[in-house]
């Protein structure tokens, strides 16, 4: 269907539309014109994807002058994979409507790992070894001594990919990571270079946060993005977490031995390369005094991780003296490896802030700040100048350097914490020294500032004023939608007894009782008897899931609970749980029906959808705390209470739920889509946790259902399917409609719509 | 092969001495035709089974030619020479189905060509079966009694309603491909007697079974091991050693044991074919599911970077890694066991023969998924499918063939004339009514009696309240007694309050006049003086029962009100076939008035 939204022709995929759609595209309408950023919650299995890609790309469509430019962030690799099917989905649309004039370029943007068609490189384990074979035959010296000699290897893909140089082109169309490789197959050229040079004339870009969150891997990959893009952040409830990841660096005993190791390593290089070729290395100095601004004039196929904290201001100073020589350099990290094995040997957990650590090197190692941050950056150099290709061999005194950089830029907002052991385990030493980010706003203030429109959406962001805080941003729009359903196709429920009425829960004294254990194995095989197809069950950690699976394997209730559904689990085996999955959809798919037990947190819970018949029942055990003992989460709590007037049980009980909310989240896609969700912990029915739940879920959360046993959820559930199982009208019949067809759009205009949903 | 065609090389043969013409014979469902190679001879042949009697075979044997000889009813015969006696076999099989089909279509289609059918020729087999059935089932064998010997509906006519009943125990395969388990059946106990450290497992081919299809480690070591390195009991008593070691999770001792005993340590460590399998099975995965390319593109979690997460310290050392392995992906391989499915056809006694038939259907499977070519773009529409929202969209292609109707108006006039033809045979008798109001008069007439209610008001009731009052006390009255007899209890019926013979009685009553009104009105309309001869016995029949039944209504016992609601419905339809009958009779009578020589 075509609309109008004020001055803007919406092109939309299909025939019907939900009206939270179209009232929150005509929000984002409002946050693109006003140029600024907007953060937007909309309960999953409304199509928030297609609404938000629908509304942009006609935006840009309607105003070919303005240079808007989509960069759609995706949590993981799957996610990207079906954001670009449904943009596939709106571009034929668009080019069945609009023909030429929809012409766009979109693609999916990945490591080599992902995207590599060179059958000697991507066979390797990891991606670090991957990157590593890539650079060893795409290096730009290595290249060089391959014209001079033919019997050092390259990649044809690059050396085709380089031959066609201004040529090799990407024809309009949308690319899923698949489709790339297919192409680069077809024409013989490297779809990873490929891609990563048509970056810069694509219309949408769809990549992983990373790309844009991350200072090591943002500062080669979006530098040249224009800032009348649009920047989306999806699913972004955990943004604040990754923002934290990205700035954190945590050093044990194997990366200082590591790192000793490539240190000796590079000086035996630079002796090699004084004997033979002394005048690399006076150029590289020489290079250094005028700072390290070359970088950008690299060979595409020399860049790799660049430095951890966004770089603008370092690139343009002179390098300090004492560590422009290659020497001099290595010598200065050795000292700082020796700094840190020192401070590993302590007995007694420490904590301290960047400055008093920084203070402390300059006293004992005489390393100063401003030397620290050039490190990573003349790490890089010296890496380059040496000629080293296997970098996947040298992440140990990366990590090293990534962790001085850091050190050295920020004053505020980290911790420096030491632990001789883990809490957990006390008696095996493993001392780790962690630099751990509290601030998520330093990660995304680039992002913030440099893009004049980003876009903050999920399905679970309450409480809303929460997120400007903690990224610290100020929206232009900030908005919560609910959820107009056709039928009560979402039945939350709350379980806070067994059968037997005792109280279960994962709190930490009730955890591991077995009657607790036994009473959700009981509400599992009650389930499992009564739910057709999927279930999906969500435990509070993988210890947990692994005791309790084995305490119902003992008991006996495992085996009854096959008797009546395939189980499958997710491991931290990223293989084995990928296939666990793919059996569990075919095991839907062909009606026997399965289980699959996962983690809140994990993975799985991250991006997987279980929609339809995939899930249509979750079971949430326990409430998903973070491990409160950990010095990493006090630390940042604390910088919170500090920083923000944020409380401690506050800010926990938020983390919780929104992870909760996430997983059960998952079982929705569209009106059409029925699912049930369980809440099985007492804790559940306080209102100071409850009130947490994003509005859509408290919303059918009926207070009949809000201290249930076992078998008064399996009557719910009976009387759930049975109704859910009727035919109904789709349109929301004469009350609220709840699907609106083009001539509704046209008849209620775009002005009345809004008061007529809500 | 019953539902295609046979096509075989053979020679025809006017007589067993005859050399033979060879040629090519094809058999379809309705004939078989032989084309002889040659084709200037003159020996080509068209039969239809239809007027083959029968089939005749030579045994098989050494020195005997693989004959097969068709009878046509006619007399004439046919013989054919094969190659060999499993190309016989397979035409003799063909040969027996077609023509029982035929038998078959031939027997519907004699019932309209009014053929009396008591010549019917009967297999032996198919009487024997019928003989079973009527064994198995005293009440059909009751009908039977009463209808067929009592000469009111012939053998034929008799079973024709049960066509599926034969054919249903006919066709059905007595073997049937069972599935694996849920169960982890392997994974039991063992049971130990008490006093010393001494336990015992018990296995059984199935689950031998289950661990050669999940552990193919296991199932490789005994193909390498047995018999030639160990016998068969120390090949077990080594792998539950193993199991036991991995229960106990004390890894170090795990690997330990396996540096002393390497034939110990190819159960202890990890499955390298299940890990090649499933790096390969990884690459054909829904890429909407791909977690594994997702961590190839995580760039925080960089050895060393962003923060710790739950379950990810327990790091070890990595000459322990490959002796690693937890329940949970016991479970995993387990459930993907299942469901594939049982993949192997052999006898399950013989464990030698079960491991490489399991080892060969793997192979297969390899062979398999590299020539398959199109499970990319499967995979891909697949997920273009998964991409839309179900509800936004109208369904795309549904699963209904629309309905293609040449000429509408033919069809639909037709129809109201069926609608009429029936309608008057139901009710004849009773005067279509008729009316010459034209529409306006009709509407006007209503439009005044609405306006003068909406005036008045409804002042007369239009039932007197005195006659409503009788109706519901009638009616509570029986409801009410009803439930005094019955009790409270649901989920009794009725006819177990009645005393027993009563009850049977009912019963048989039921049962036959079911069955005398299937027939009766599956012979209407009549067209031949057959059905015609067959509607007035049934009609007999009928009145002979329903005297009884009335007696048994009026008949006085407490259960009076009960009997007669039962007995009530059965009457009812009764006198329906009774009108119909005789509606026809008069219809027909009428019609002969005109056409004195219609039968």
């Amino acid at each position: 269907m075509k609309f109008q939204i004020e001055d803007v022709t919406v092109y939309f995929p299909y025939d019907h539309i939900y009206p939270e759609q179209h009232a929150y595209m005509v929000e984002l309408k409002r946050a693109l014109d006003a140029k600024g950023h907007c953060l937007l919650e909309m309960p999953t299995g409304t199509g928030k994807t297609i609404a938000l890609l629908s509304l942009i790309t006609s935006y840009a469509l309607s105003k070919p002058s303005s240079l808007v430019k989509l960069l759609y962030c995706t949590r993981t690799v799957h996610e990207m994979e079906k954001t670009l099917g449904e943009l596939k989905l709106l571009h034929r649309y668009q080019r069945l409507h609009l023909g030429d004039a929809a012409r766009t370029l979109a693609l999916g943007l990945s490591s080599r790992k992902n995207l590599c068609i060179n059958p000697a490189v991507v066979s390797a384990e990891n991606r670090d070894s991957v990157d590593a074979g890539c650079r060893k035959l795409t290096a730009s010296w290595v290249r060089a001594l391959a014209v001079e000699n033919p019997n050092i290897p390259t990649c044809q893909f690059y050396e085709d990919y380089e031959k066609a140089a201004s040529d090799a082109v990407l024809p309009p169309g949308v690319y899923t990571l698949q489709d790339l490789r297919a192409f680069g197959k077809e024409k013989g050229w490297c779809p990873y270079f490929l891609a990563r040079h048509m970056v810069q004339f694509a219309n949408v870009v769809v990549y992983s946060y990373q790309y844009l969150l991350d200072p090591k891997v943002a500062g080669i990959i979006s530098k040249e993005m224009q800032r009348e893009s649009v920047v989306v952040f999806d699913e972004a409830h955990n943004i604040d977490n990754v923002c934290i990841e990205a700035l954190s660096v945590s050093v044990r005993r194997q990366t200082l031995e590591g790192a000793t190791r490539n240190l000796n390593k590079m000086t035996q290089e630079i002796q090699r390369f004084k004997n033979t070729d002394a005048g690399r290395l006076r150029a590289e100095y020489n290079r250094l005094v005028d700072g390290l601004a070359q970088r950008g004039n690299l060979p595409i196929g020399d860049t790799w991780l660049s430095n951890p904290v966004l770089p603008d201001d370092i690139l343009k100073q002179a390098v300090p003296g004492h560590i422009r020589k290659a020497e001099s350099f290595v010598s200065l990290l050795r000292r700082l490896v020796q700094y840190l094995k020192g401070r590993l040997e302590t007995e007694n957990v420490e904590k301290e802030g960047p400055v008093a650590f920084v203070g402390s090197i300059n006293a004992q190692v005489g390393i100063d700040q401003k030397t620290l941050r050039f490190c990573y950056d003349r790490l890089h150099s010296l890496m380059l100048t040496l000629e080293i290709t296997d970098t996947d061999e040298f992440l140990h005194i990366q990590t090293i350097c990534d962790f001085a950089t850091l050190v050295g830029t920020y004053t505020r907002g980290f911790s420096i914490i030491i632990e001789p052991f883990d809490e957990r385990m006390p008696h095996i030493p493993d001392p780790v020294l962690q630099l751990s980010c509290h601030d998520a706003s330093l990660a995304i203030k680039p992002v913030f500032e440099r893009f004049q429109s980003v876009v903050i959406t999920s399905g679970t962001l309450s409480p809303i004023d929460l997120y400007p805080r903690l990224l610290n941003f100020n929206p232009v729009v900030s908005r919560s939608f609910t959820m107009s359903l056709t039928r009560d196709c979402i039945c939350p429920m709350v379980l806070t007894r067994g059968s037997d009425q005792l109280p279960v829960s994962t709190k930490f004294d009730l955890r591991s009782d077995p009657g607790v254990e036994r009473n959700y194995g009981r509400l599992l095989l009650e389930m499992v008897s009564v739910v057709p197809d999927g279930i999906v069950c969500f435990f509070v950690s993988y210890s947990y899931m692994d005791g309790i699976v084995n305490s119902w394997n003992e008991t006996g209730i495992l085996k009854e609970i096959m008797q009546h559904k395939l189980v499958f689990i997710e491991t931290q085996d990223v293989v084995e749980t990928t296939l666990a999955l793919d059996n569990y959809r075919k095991a839907c798919d062909c009606g026997r029906g399965a289980v699959f037990f996962s983690v809140a947190r994990g993975k799985v819970a991250e991006g997987i959808d279980f929609d339809r018949h995939y899930g249509r029942l979750v079971i949430m055990f326990g409430v998903p705390f973070q491990y409160t003992l950990s010095r990493i989460l006090l630390a940042r709590l604390e910088y919170l209470r500090e920083t923000f007037q944020i409380k401690e049980g506050d800010f926990l009980t938020f983390d919780a739920l929104r992870q909760a909310a996430q997983c059960v989240g998952r079982v929705i896609r569209s009106k059409a889509d029925y699912g049930m969700m369980i809440f099985a912990d007492k804790r559940y029915s306080r209102h100071d946790k409850r009130s947490k739940l994003p509005g859509w879920i408290l919303s059918h959360l009926r207070d009949a259902h809000l201290n249930l046993s076992t078998d008064m959820a399996v009557h719910i559930a009976r009387e759930f399917l049975r109704k859910m199982a009727q035919p109904y009208d789709k349109t929301g019949g004469s009350g609220k409609k709840t699907l609106l067809s083009q001539e509704d759009l046209e008849k209620v205009g775009n002005g009345s719509l809004g008061e007529m949903l809500f | 092969m019953a539902d295609g065609q046979v096509v075989k090389r053979a020679k025809y043969k006017s007589s067993i001495k005859d050399p033979g013409v060879p040629g090519v014979l094809t058999m379809t469902r309705e004939k078989c035709v032989f084309k002889p190679s040659d084709p200037s001879s003159t020996a080509k042949l068209n039969i239809e089974f239809k007027s083959i009697k029968g089939h005749k075979f030579t045994k098989e044997g050494s020195n005997k030619h693989a004959l097969l000889n068709i009878t046509q009813d006619q007399g004439g015969n046919y013989i054919f020479e094969f190659n060999s006696f499993p190309d016989r076999d397979v035409c003799r099989e063909f040969v027996a189905t077609a023509i029982a089909s035929s038998v078959e279509a031939g027997r519907t289609g004699s019932e309209r060509s009014a053929v009396p059918l008591h010549n019917e020729q009967l297999s032996t087999a198919e009487m024997e079966r019928r003989i079973k059935l009527l064994q198995e089932d005293s009440e059909l064998q009751k009908l039977h009694k009463q209808f067929v010997i009592g000469d009111i509906l012939s053998e034929t006519e008799f079973w024709a309603t049960r066509m599926k009943l034969l054919d249903d125990k006919a066709s059905r395969k007595p073997k049937q491909r069972v599935g694996l388990k849920s169960d982890m059946i392997f994974n039991v106990k063992p049971s130990s007697d008490g006093q010393s450290n001494r336990v015992t497992f018990n296995l059984t081919p199935e689950i031998i079974h289950q661990i050669f299809a999940e552990k193919p480690a296991v199932r490789q070591a005994y193909l390498n091991f047995v018999p030639i390195k160990m016998t068969e009991k120390d090949f077990w008593t080594k792998y539950w050693r193993a199991e036991y070691l991995h229960s106990t999770k004390n890894i170090v001792a795990a690997a330990a044991e396996a540096a002393e005993d390497e034939e110990l340590a190819v159960f202890l460590k990890q499955d390298d074919i299940l890990v090649n399998e499933a790096r390969r099975k990884i690459r054909r995965v829904d890429p909407t599911l791909d977690m594994e390319a997702d961590e190839g593109d995580d760039y925080t979690h960089l050895p060393d970077h962003g923060l710790p997460r739950d379950g990810s310290k327990d790091v070890m050392d990595s000459q322990y890694e490959q002796y690693r392995r937890s329940f949970l992906q016991d479970l995993n391989r387990h459930a993907a066991v299942v469901l594939e499915g049982r993949a192997i056809d052999v006898e399950l006694g013989d464990t030698r023969s079960v491991a490489e038939a399991l080892a060969r259907s793997k192979q297969v499977e390899l062979a398999n998924e590299a020539s398959d070519g199109n499970v990319n773009q499967e995979r891909l529409d697949r997920i273009s499918r998964m991409a839309e929202i179900e509800d936004l969209q109208a369904p795309r292609d549904h699963p209904v063939a629309p309905l293609s109707i040449k000429d509408p108006r033919d069809y639909f006039d037709s129809q109201q004339a069926n609608a009429l033809k029936t309608f008057g045979d139901t009710l004849a008798g009773t005067k279509q009514m008729t009316s010459d109001l034209s529409t306006s008069e009709a509407y006007g007439s209503l439009r005044e009696s609405i306006s003068e209610i909406k005036a008045v008001g409804l002042r007369a009731p239009i039932v007197k309240p005195e006659v409503a009052l009788k109706v519901l006390n009638g009616l509570n009255q029986n409801i009410s007694s009803t439930k005094y007899q019955i009790g409270k209890n649901a989920h009794e019926s009725v006819l177990d309050r009645l005393p027993k013979i009563t009850r049977d009685e009912l019963l048989l009553h039921w049962t036959s006049i079911q069955e005398l009104l299937k027939h009766f009105w599956s012979s209407y309309p009549i067209t031949t003086t057959y059905l015609y001869t067959k509607v007035g016995k049934l009609k007999d029949a009928m009145s002979k029962i329903y005297p009884k039944l009335r007696d048994l209504k009026e008949s006085q016992s407490d259960f009076r009100h009960q009997v007669s609601l039962l007995v009530q419905p059965m009457l009812q339809a009764l006198d329906a076939a009774f009108a119909h009958y005789d509606a026809d009779l008069q219809k027909r009578s009428a019609k002969s008035g005109e056409r004195p020589n219609g039968f």
